[in-house]
């Protein structure tokens, strides 16, 4: 049985970070167990800035405003205490990334240039280029080889194993044997990022953004918190789902929908395309919703009138983003876009050490929930967060480590799970595919749990979803090679995606308010009284999730109404 | 005066050629032909997963982030090593003038299955050349109340470097990498440059010899890396640059060095490399063998061999360049 003192799933910032706090200090047997290799982890995707109120760029900042603008966009369902902390030691994890080589565009003294941010008072994006979450990945991979991190590549994780009190471990198969193991550990750290895949071609996720963590943890028994807060960015691509940043809109980019109307003047006539991310995202949805869309329920992004000239000069990444995954050269015509499910603001549920109700087991990330982002996340925190709470569960796995013994553990999971590969492999089924199942839970989510929702569609899409289900219990797998087989490893994804998606949309119908980027049409208002409270979702004995709600902490700023 | 936006989309009925392999239960690769309605937008990559989705679930390849940051979707089509997730299919199938790609894993690393290659190797080495920073106490602060401040002059060194996302393209594409299977490749050597250059980095010494170990100077300098790296990092510039790094700091017990430096030492003194003499100015006393078969060789074909350089009118116009070139190097413009 392999073993080890601290294993870590997922190798993203979050992972890496925990890896290289738990790993520098003393000879503990710390993995890295990933399902891709590190440096391919979703991290790299982020291309703005991290924040930390350095005040290279604007003397005045301070960690205190960049603690309220974080409240604040959270539409204060974020826990106060936690924001404190992540904003107050912002500066020394960037520092800290820097020290250990991350290159940082500079300002004119040669220290760590920054810029601004939506929903941020003060210029405190810490940025390299556009390429900030990759130089960050990268920086951590490479300390994580100077520090003898072992890395378990291309293994996907089945299950999470605990006697009711502490941690023992977890079940995983490794892609490129096909066989399944038991890894006994002290200390589990899931930092397995965000869920964004639930919604399929509908994000601006990773392939691989499918909650494995979050799903097994919530089989393991664990809550989940606030998952009905999935942040959607209004500009995908029509076909991919990836982002066209803000960047074109702030150059003067129209929205336009399949009539050629400017129909931002329907909802923002002075802001127009500049308007609030949830808002423009609202509006396209409604354009589509109307139907004004375009042939294939998408509006546009026009940057014609810009003229090459000044689309060349201001604008090169963004046309060569077009050209390459959308075929179309803005140059010569308008951009199909939809809005794009982003960001999982909700995950398992922790405390601020990322320790969660089970003593061993940890989690950090888009993955973990403690809560600091609230309702809605502000840009330039993801990357913060990763840093900052990746760091506190390595520091406090590490401590736990030293002074536990192994909890032991019996094959028994290792069985299970080896049966419930073996039932997905066995015979030919329904005729029914991974694919069909997936395409359907992201259309299904995109339309019912979207942007827009309300009773009527929470309460079908959540009978849809148990309808998928039940097709992904008849649902086999074709290809029947065990080495590399990357149609099982779809499967479990698909496995965890439908539980997650079950627990969005029961959050999603329970909350019964608009707050941050849960927006509910028949409950249009933020709701203080009744529902300023975090959503605990842990699995029944029926397998359906059992919502329960606690209190939010506040410790410094009364919520007030969200404006910009 | 609004019009309504009907996109120009096109569609083609392509055969997509893939190399399929199955180690255990193939005995060599061969190939599939799969048929597929390729639409005006859609990339390799969104081919790829379609023929999984519909037509063979078997069909195994990597590919995560979708949006060209990740490096795990390398695979070659018609030959040319390139991510499938950037890639438009429609151009290519244009600019071949023909309904058919083929498409095959990246070369110079072992087949795990069908466009899926084992990057272990490549990652051992990438792990020898210590590619991280050793803190340079002379500029990174022991606390973390402070930055290290670091110029852009200084940053721009080696930061377009940085966008490498270790896809491994260059390595396919490298003939150094399928001549000697022990030589480091493109994408590694570029990453012991980035250390070496980076003023906040220590461990120059020990990174150099590595890179020496591992087949610095066994690089061709054919800019294939250039050509296919999808991120435009110039492995094969950063390759140049640790070249001459590592001689001026002293590393001239090599081969390469040793060559490098009769090279521009013969064209100062004669305004040409000095031919004859370079085997053993290069392998020392064992170049006299390579001389003795040239020598041989000549002589069996009526030639008279000789061991002296010629030398040529208008060399003081050769040392004229190498002022000029000094002078620039000590302004500091060849670093662009």
């Amino acid at each position: 049985m392999l073993t080890y003192d601290i294993l870590i799933i997922g190798s993203g910032g979050a992972g890496l970070y925990a890896a290289l706090e738990s790993r520098s200090e003393e000879e503990l047997r710390v993995g890295v167990l990933t399902k891709i290799y590190p440096t391919r982890s979703h991290t790299g995707a982020a291309q703005g800035g991290v924040n930390a109120a350095l005040a290279n760029l604007d003397s005045t900042d301070t960690w205190q405003d960049h603690w309220f603008d974080t409240v604040k966009g959270s539409d204060y369902l974020a826990d106060q205490d936690a924001a404190e902390i992540m904003t107050r030691e912002a500066p020394m994890v960037v520092r800290e990334m820097e020290h250990w080589g991350c290159p940082f565009s500079r300002t004119d003294e040669g220290k760590i240039a920054q810029r601004p941010f939506g929903g941020a008072s003060k210029p405190r994006a810490c940025y390299s280029a556009d390429k900030v979450g990759h130089v960050m990945l990268h920086t951590l991979y490479e300390q994580g080889i100077r520090h003898g991190v072992n890395f378990l590549n291309e293994w996907q994780v089945l299950s999470l194993m605990h006697d009711g009190t502490r941690c023992q471990g977890v079940t995983a198969i490794n892609t490129q044997t096909g066989r399944v193991h038991t890894i006994n550990a002290k200390a589990v750290i899931l930092a397995t990022g965000g869920h964004g895949r639930i919604y399929w071609t509908r994000t601006s996720n990773a392939f691989g953004n499918t909650g494995d963590g979050t799903a097994m943890a919530y089989r393991a028994g664990l809550p989940i918190k606030d998952m009905e807060f999935i942040q959607f960015h209004p500009t995908g691509l029509r076909r991919t789902g990836i982002l066209m940043s803000e960047g074109a809109r702030g150059e003067g980019a129209y929205l336009l929908n399949g009539l050629g109307e400017r129909f931002m003047s329907r909802y923002a006539p002075d802001k127009m395309e500049l308007g609030p991310r949830d808002l423009v995202s609202r509006s396209c949805e409604t354009e589509v919703r109307e139907g004004r869309g375009g042939p294939e329920g998408e509006v546009f992004l026009d940057m014609t009138h810009l003229g090459k000239e000044r689309i060349l000069e201001k604008l090169p990444q963004i046309r060569e983003l077009c050209i390459e995954f959308e075929g179309v050269d803005p140059i010569e015509e308008p951009v199909p876009i939809k809005p794009t499910a982003h960001y999982s603001m909700g995950g398992i549920h922790t405390d601020i050490n990322g320790q969660t109700e089970i003593e061993g087991i940890y989690a950090a990330g888009e993955a973990g929930c403690v809560s600091v982002h609230g309702a809605n996340r502000l840009g330039g925190n993801s990357l913060l967060d990763i840093l900052v709470f990746g760091k506190r569960a390595g520091k406090h796995a590490l401590e736990y480590a030293r002074g536990a013994s192994f909890t032991p553990v019996s094959t028994e999971q290792e069985e299970r799970d080896t049966q419930m590969i073996n039932t997905m492999m066995d015979g030919k089924g329904s005729g029914i595919t991974i694919a069909d199942i997936r395409h359907a839970m992201g259309n299904l989510m995109a339309e019912k749990v979207g942007v827009y929702r309300n009773a009527s569609d929470l309460e079908s899409a959540i009978s849809k979803l148990a309808d998928l289900q039940e097709q992904f219990k008849q649902m086999r797998i074709q290809d029947k090679t065990k080495a590399f087989n990357t149609e099982l490893v779809s499967a479990l994804e698909l496995k965890n995606m439908l539980d997650l998606a079950e627990v969005v949309t029961a959050g999603a119908l329970e909350r019964k308010e608009s707050r941050g980027a849960h927006t509910r049409e028949d409950h249009l208002e933020r709701d203080d009284k009744n529902w300023l409270a975090h959503t605990m979702a842990t699995q029944g004995a029926d397998g359906r999730p059992k919502l329960e709600f606690s209190p939010v902490t506040i410790t410094e700023f009364e919520p007030k109404a969200r404006t910009y | 005066m609004n019009a309504t936006i009907t996109p120009d989309r096109k569609s083609i009925l392509a055969n997509i050629r893939i190399q399929r392999f199955t180690p255990g239960e193939h005995k060599s690769a061969f190939y599939d032909n799969f048929k597929v309605n390729v639409e005006t937008g859609m990339t390799v990559l969104e081919v790829l997963r379609l023929i999984k989705n519909t037509q063979d679930s078997s069909l195994t390849f990597r590919a995560f982030c979708r949006s060209k940051i990740c490096g795990s979707c390398s695979v070659r089509v018609n030959g040319k090593p390139l991510l499938a997730c950037s890639t438009q299919l429609m151009p290519i199938l244009d600019d071949f003038k023909q309904e058919s790609v083929i498409i095959q894993p990246m070369r110079n690393m072992p087949v795990l299955r069908d466009l899926v290659v084992d990057i272990d190797p490549v990652i051992e080495k990438l792990a020898k050349m210590h590619p991280y920073i050793m803190e340079n106490r002379g500029r990174i602060p022991e606390t973390l109340e402070q930055e290290s401040l670091m110029s852009r002059q200084e940053l721009t060194k080696f930061d377009y470097i940085t966008d490498c996302i270790l896809c491994g393209s260059c390595y396919s594409a490298c003939s150094a990498a399928s001549a000697d299977p022990n030589y480091a490749g493109p994408l590694t050597l570029g990453k012991a440059y980035r250390f070496s250059a980076d003023v906040r980095d220590s461990f120059k010494g020990e990174r150099m010899q590595a890179a020496v170990d591992q087949g610095l100077w066994s690089c061709a300098q054919c800019r294939k890396c250039i050509n296919v790296c999808p991120k435009d990092t110039r492995p094969a510039i950063s390759i140049q640059r640790l070249r001459k790094m590592s001689i001026d700091d002293g590393i001239h017990d090599t081969p390469g060095s040793r060559r490098a430096k009769a090279y521009t030492d013969d064209v100062a003194k004669y305004g040409q490399v000095n031919k004859p003499m370079l085997p053993v100015i290069v392998n020392g006393p064992k170049g006299w063998a390579a001389i003795e078969a040239a020598d041989n060789y000549l002589i069996k074909h009526g030639i008279e061999p000789t061991h002296q350089v010629c030398t040529l009118d208008g060399q003081s116009s050769t040392q004229k360049i190498y002022a000029k070139v000094k002078e620039l190097e000590s302004r500091g413009e060849n670093k662009t």
